[in-house]
């Protein structure tokens, strides 16, 4: 019989049914955060993606960006941040293009949350919104499952906790810009100190009226200290009990002996593909 | 008609070089033919009234209404190709459900002569249908009093809300008119069918925009309108079907029903013998203009 | 992890209109996302409503209401009533109740009816009331309420009994805390109303909405 097998599903519903939990969707620990400031607005982000115990890339970029003046940091499943804002990213630079205007963050905001409302919190998308459009400077946080807030300050992923006890301790109002940006990379540092899910370099973006600015690795406090030694066996550690030639002649006796291409063709099989 | 259609009137979806819609016109001109039916807009209410010609002897007296009503508090009357009219009526049962469903209340006449009057004009878009044969008289009575969500537990505060402008007026007759073309206009008194002309001098001298005529004689008006407007095809026999909705106060409570039997009956009596009187009048006149 | 307002909210009716109330807290599981949430939601000019339950469903829901009446303004040339958005919250609620994790609390004024005072707790029934309390926290005060209610308060009236309410919800259920939120919706417009737990929840107190 052809089709599809379903014997997977009904396997799965008895094991649910006695007891063994459904496998957990891997998700990023991470730590992002985001501020407004007296001109503009301010994300971060830490720079560590996990596959489970794994610290799967040391140096991966969270901060996304969406349009011009909207950035977009991400926690959660690497996947669905990735593409979530990459699709809305695309949809809302069609929007600004039909309607003549720049995009807003709201409408970047609304879509976001329509987007994952509609798929229930399956997309495992925890946003901080970011940007300057005519209407101001606003900062937003979107959840997997649709809901979001409007705060002067924010922190989101695992590292949210450690990253918010920095802003609930020195956060006041009327921020400058430096100010800002020295909080939000206090507050990702403590994620990436006192959070496992957390780790690497602290990535922040300067978002203002008239430009956005992305501070790649901004704080390295992870550098890879030189090895203080190293492991390489000089020439003749290991000594030569003893040495014996054999030569083409010689073995051909036994085996065959094919002369090699130029290319190593004739030896590989295949050709292996170039770019050139 | 002035000009024929030379091409331009095969297609609904065509005008002609001057700018007409011929298929449009025609429709028109099946209304021309049908029975007369009038509203009118009273102080405390509507009537609608309807000539109905008797197509066939066979047919029982007081039997195949006309007058649809639509929601509780609204009804509809046509004049032109009776398939039509019930078409209308059925779609617009629809939308006054729709409206229902959504907002749990009565459509206000207001949006379903709106909802009606682009249903209309959609049918003079496609090539694919033709436009509606009928014109149209949508009468109802948007309800002055607080209406409440249709299935809601409890009524609120028991000593009233807070904070309401105390005296104000709310709700009201409302009469509408929809043609083929799908325009529309709300109405003191509207006309349409073969005994338009008369029927519209007739309204007009009711100073309808006054407001003063009440229910009970807008019903003999009706009636006697829809005798005058019958005068040009005497030969013809015919029956008068009438309906009306009141305030909550009048004698419907708010509800679109026939006018009974006795009222109605009381009415024609009156028109009748108006008529008689009125007909006397005519003949003087003539002959005062004889004399000029 | 699902994002709810462990809430108390309250909607009451007092001589002049409908005052809206609410606590600040939403929470995930034992954490605070956040300690100053707004719950009282504009849908219309002078239609608001009070969120509790999914926080990403009520929004979701408030913001198609707030369509539904927007496309009402325009296409009828005239505002939606209380009644109309109590409707299609209700017809939200109710056809969705298997997906939705949602109790709102409506609350409007018009000219024609006054304030009005509308709840849909989960099964999306709708009732209308003279005041409704909803939320986690409205459990400790259903007594509080019963005793200290009058038909035809003050607004300053109005506004004690609100905040005593909130008051005793916030320091006895632990899903509600933070600020307490009203608006006063009257003849003369809305007005917004913020009390902070640092003076006992004795001020700033009301700024209207611009």
């Amino acid at each position: 019989m052809g089709g599809f097998d379903f014997s997977n599903h009904s396997r799965n519903i008895a094991l649910h049914a006695k007891g063994v939990p459904l496998p957990q969707a891997t998700s990023t620990g991470t730590t992002i955060v985001g501020c407004l400031f007296d001109g503009g607005v301010v994300i971060a982000a830490d720079t560590r993606a996990t596959s489970g115990p794994i610290v799967a890339d040391k140096n991966c970029q969270k901060l996304h960006y969406i349009a011009p003046q909207i950035w977009c940091a991400g926690a959660g499943t690497a996947a669905d941040t990735e593409f979530t804002t990459a699709l809305v990213s695309s949809n809302l630079e069609l929007h600004a293009l039909s309607t003549g205007r720049k995009p807003r963050v709201v409408t970047c905001m609304t879509m976001l949350k329509q987007h994952l409302f509609r798929y229930q919190g399956h997309i495992g998308a925890y946003l901080v919104v970011a940007g300057c459009d005519p209407t101001g400077s606003h900062l937003f946080t979107v959840h997997a499952h649709g809901s979001t807030d409007k705060l002067p300050y924010v922190t989101m992923g695992s590292g949210s906790l450690a990253a918010m006890s920095v802003f609930e301790s020195k956060w006041k109002g009327q921020l400058t810009r430096d100010e800002a940006v020295k909080l939000c990379s206090e507050a990702i540092l403590a994620g990436i100190f006192n959070d496992l899910g957390s780790g690497s370099n602290v990535d922040v973006c300067v978002i203002t009226p008239e430009k956005a600015t992305l501070l790649r690795n901004y704080i390295q406090p992870n550098q890879r200290e030189p090895k203080m030694r190293n492991y390489r066996f000089e020439k003749g550690t290991t000594a030569v009990l003893s040495e014996k030639v054999i030569t083409r002649e010689d073995i051909s006796k036994y085996v065959t002996v094919h002369e090699l291409g130029e290319d190593g063709a004739a030896g590989t099989g295949e050709k292996m593909e170039v770019d050139t | 008609m002035t000009s024929i259609g030379t091409g331009y009137d095969l297609s609904n979806s065509v005008f002609s070089p001057d700018g007409r819609n011929f298929q449009v016109e025609y429709a028109v001109k099946a209304v021309e033919n049908g029975g007369t039916a009038i509203g009118i807009r009273c102080k405390d209410g509507v009537v609608l009234a309807l000539e109905k010609l008797v197509a066939s002897k066979l047919v029982k007296p007081g039997a195949n209404k006309r007058i649809a009503t639509v929601d509780r508090n609204m009804g509809v009357v046509s004049a032109g190709l009776l398939p039509d009219g019930r078409h209308f009526v059925a779609r617009a049962r629809d939308e006054a459900a729709s409206w229902r469903r959504l907002y749990k209340a009565p459509i206000p006449t207001a949006a379903l002569a709106d909802r009606m009057g682009s249903y209309v004009q959609a049918h003079t878009l496609y090539s694919s249908v033709r436009p509606f044969g009928v014109t149209a008289i949508l009468a109802g009575w948007d309800s002055e009093a607080e209406v409440p969500v249709d299935g809601q537990v409890g009524y609120g505060p028991a000593s009233g809300a807070g904070g309401k402008k105390e005296g104000a007026t709310h709700g009201g007759p409302f009469l509408y008119m929809i043609e083929p073309s799908g325009m529309y206009w709300g109405y003191y008194g509207a006309a349409t069918g073969k005994g338009r002309q008369a029927a519209k001098s007739e309204l007009e001298k009711l100073n309808l925009a006054a407001g003063n005529l009440t229910l009970e004689q807008g019903v003999k008006e009706a009636a006697r309108i829809i005798y005058v407007a019958h005068e040009d095809s005497k030969d013809k026999e015919f029956e008068l079907e009438m309906t009306w909705v009141s305030s909550l106060k009048g004698p419907t409570k708010g509800r679109h029903e026939e006018v009974p039997r006795e009222v109605r009956e009381e009415a024609e009596k009156w028109a009748k013998k108006s008529l008689e009187s009125n007909g006397e009048e005519d003949e003087e006149d003539e002959e005062d203009k004889m004399e000029e | 992890m699902m994002f709810s307002l462990g809430t108390s909210i309250m909607a009451i009716n007092f001589r002049d209109g409908v005052i809206l109330g609410a606590d600040s807290r939403t929470t995930t599981g034992a954490y605070i996302a956040n300690r100053v949430t707004d719950k009282l939601t504009q849908v219309a000019d002078t239609i608001w409503c009070c969120r509790s339950g999914s926080a990403a469903d009520t929004q979701a829901v408030a913001d198609i209401v707030q369509y539904h009446l927007n496309m009402y303004a325009i296409t009828n040339n005239a505002p939606p009533n209380t009644q109309t958005a109590a409707a299609i919250f209700q017809e939200l609620c109710y056809d969705n109740k298997d997906a939705l994790s949602a109790g709102i609390i409506i609350a409007g004024f018009d000219h024609r009816h006054g304030g009005q005072v509308y709840s849909i707790p989960l099964g999306g029934s709708l009732h209308k009331q003279s005041y409704a309390i909803a939320g986690s926290g409205s459990t400790y005060i259903y007594g509080y309420c019963d005793a200290n209610w009058k038909e035809g308060m003050t607004e300053e009236e109005g506004i004690n009994f609100v905040k005593g309410a909130l008051g005793e919800a916030i320091k006895w259920d632990g899903s509600s805390g933070g600020v307490i939120r009203m608006v006063v919706l009257t003849a003369k417009g809305a007005v917004r109303h913020l009390y902070l737990p640092d003076n006992g929840y004795t001020g700033p107190g009301s700024k209207p909405i611009s």
